[in-house]
């Protein structure tokens, strides 16, 4: 079976777009939460939210198709491009097109129907754009990554919410396990802010309230006042590659992808389930799947979303698997807010690049640990964990659906500098 | 309506459709030997033209329009509208 390497990484996030600035970031506690703009359409809607940085659709995208294109859909080319940069690799000269693929997962462009809706109340049928599939459908980050690459192997989209992102890296390594492909760009994209969806966010009680005056403690997960999610927004994407075509090219890997885990509570649409049994039965299948013991892992990247419900029952599902020597713990949405799908993949950048630091970002805001949540927090600055060799990334979706990724140090002879 | 009035139309839904006009006259094809309008740019013509003049381009005309010149273009809806002189606003 061919060990699978992270070879490159790209990332649109509120708090950078480089691995070096997001990872400093999350160190130094430094918040790409803030307020919206108070004369903006997300006024009334959110207090406060992870806002990415622009990202220009003509550094992607031929003119015409610049007219109407979803923002997740700009942040997932942009971050598809960098990724590749940075793995080095030109579709064509460096892997046959048809040993590539590309699973770029999320929501899709609901705000850009929102807005058609809008048009089409204002202006009737004539209103609508002939664009706007191409615009918003879920699968055109992969569709529209895949024509502007000259990416002709496996191509598809994932949708389980929160766990989409997650998802893409390990339905990625089935796919390079089963020697199907020698490379597959995996990730997710999101910008669910707008107003309908931050309006049902809310609506469903699940944001954070009470923060309007200090954007940048709204979130703060496992922390006593904590009191909901904060939305954010951007895109991460992983070139994940066999590493023995890696090595035959001379490229250097971040870390080994070693295992995953899929499961879902089958309980309820929103809620997962309070004794967290599908979540600790993920986490435990990902383990074995990377041939490890839970005493292997050295930090858990926890899906920490700073909801009352969530937290708890993530600890809860922590403690089944790791029992009382519970590796050290983090959640760094605290600095980005949550990114919904594409979570999964920035923290996964983040848990291979504390990794290979042997350094580990805290839990920012984390000021008082619920007690019901305890476990060892990293907070207050980061903290030197030399020597670790694996660690393990949780998200968990709306629908129940929970994926539990695992990484270890790189098996390509070349190992990249973080 | 003049021919004129129509062409200055047409091209302006192709400069806010992001497509380059600088060398496009009336015998620039629309489609990929010339203006290189696509099929969706090529529908989205065609609903400006409709909402614009109220006339209709039936889907198996719509086909087409990639064939046509700009000159061509323009007469066609030209003479759409005076068969149908109720219709536009």
């Amino acid at each position: 079976m061919s060990h699978v390497v992270v070879s490159g990484m790209g990332l649109v996030t509120p708090v950078g777009t480089s691995a070096e600035e997001v990872m400093a970031a999350m160190c130094e506690g430094r918040s790409g939460l803030a307020r919206p703009d108070a004369d903006g359409p997300l006024a009334g809607s959110l207090e406060v939210a992870g806002f990415a940085p622009p990202v220009d659709p003509a550094s992607v995208l031929p003119a015409p198709d610049t007219r109407l294109v979803d923002r997740c859909i700009v942040m997932a080319m942009r971050a598809a491009a960098d990724a590749l940069a940075d793995a080095g690799i030109e579709v064509g000269r460096d892997v046959d097109p048809y040993r590539i693929g590309v699973i770029l997962s999320g929501n899709g462009g609901l705000a850009t129907l929102e807005a058609q809706v809008v048009v089409r109340t204002q202006r009737g049928r004539l209103g609508v754009s002939p664009y706007l599939l191409p615009a918003m459908l879920p699968n055109m980050s992969a569709a529209r990554i895949a024509i502007r690459h000259g990416i002709r192997g496996y191509s598809s989209s994932v949708s389980t919410a929160c766990a989409a992102g997650a998802q893409s890296v390990g339905e990625g390594l089935r796919l390079l396990r089963a020697d199907e492909a020698d490379v597959v760009v995996v990730g997710c994209s999101e910008a669910p802010l707008f107003p309908t969806l931050a309006d049902t966010f809310g609506n469903a009680r699940a944001l954070a309230r009470g923060w309007a005056d200090d954007p940048t403690g709204a979130s703060r997960p496992f922390d006593r006042r904590r009191n909901g999610l904060v939305l954010g927004e951007g895109a991460g994407v992983l070139v994940l590659e066999r590493a023995e075509h890696a090595d035959a090219r001379g490229a250097a890997g971040y870390a080994d992808v070693l295992g995953w885990g899929a499961t879902n509570d089958a309980h309820h649409p929103t809620t997962p389930h309070p004794d967290g049994e599908g979540a600790a039965a993920c986490m435990r299948q990902a383990l074995r799947s990377a041939g490890i013991g839970p005493q292997d892992i050295g930090y858990v990247n926890a899906h920490g979303t700073s909801t009352r419900l969530g937290d708890l029952a993530e600890v809860v599902a922590i403690r089944k698997v790791f029992g009382g020597h519970a590796p050290p713990v983090s959640a760094t949405k605290a600095v980005t807010g949550h990114l919904l799908g594409a979570s999964g993949v920035v923290e996964s950048a983040v848990s291979v690049l504390a990794l290979g630091r042997g350094l580990l970002p805290p839990t920012h805001n984390l000021d008082d640990p619920d007690p019901a949540c305890e476990l060892d927090h990293v907070r207050k600055g980061p903290r030197p964990a030399p020597g670790i060799t694996h660690v393990m990334s949780n998200s968990f979706g709306f629908g129940g659906h929970n994926i539990s990724l695992v990484y270890g140090l790189p098996s390509t002879r070349l190992a990249r500098s973080v | 309506m003049s021919t004129e009035e129509i062409r200055a139309f047409v091209l302006a839904s192709l400069s806010a459709m992001n497509y380059d006009t600088t060398d496009v006259d009336d015998d620039t094809l629309l489609g990929p030997a010339g203006a290189d309008l696509e099929s969706l740019s090529l529908a989205e013509l065609g609903v400006r033209v409709e909402e614009e003049f109220g006339v209709r381009f039936d889907d198996d005309e719509a086909e087409l329009l990639g064939t046509m010149t700009v000159g061509e273009f323009g007469a066609a809806v030209a003479a759409r509208i005076q068969a149908a002189p109720t219709a536009g606003h």
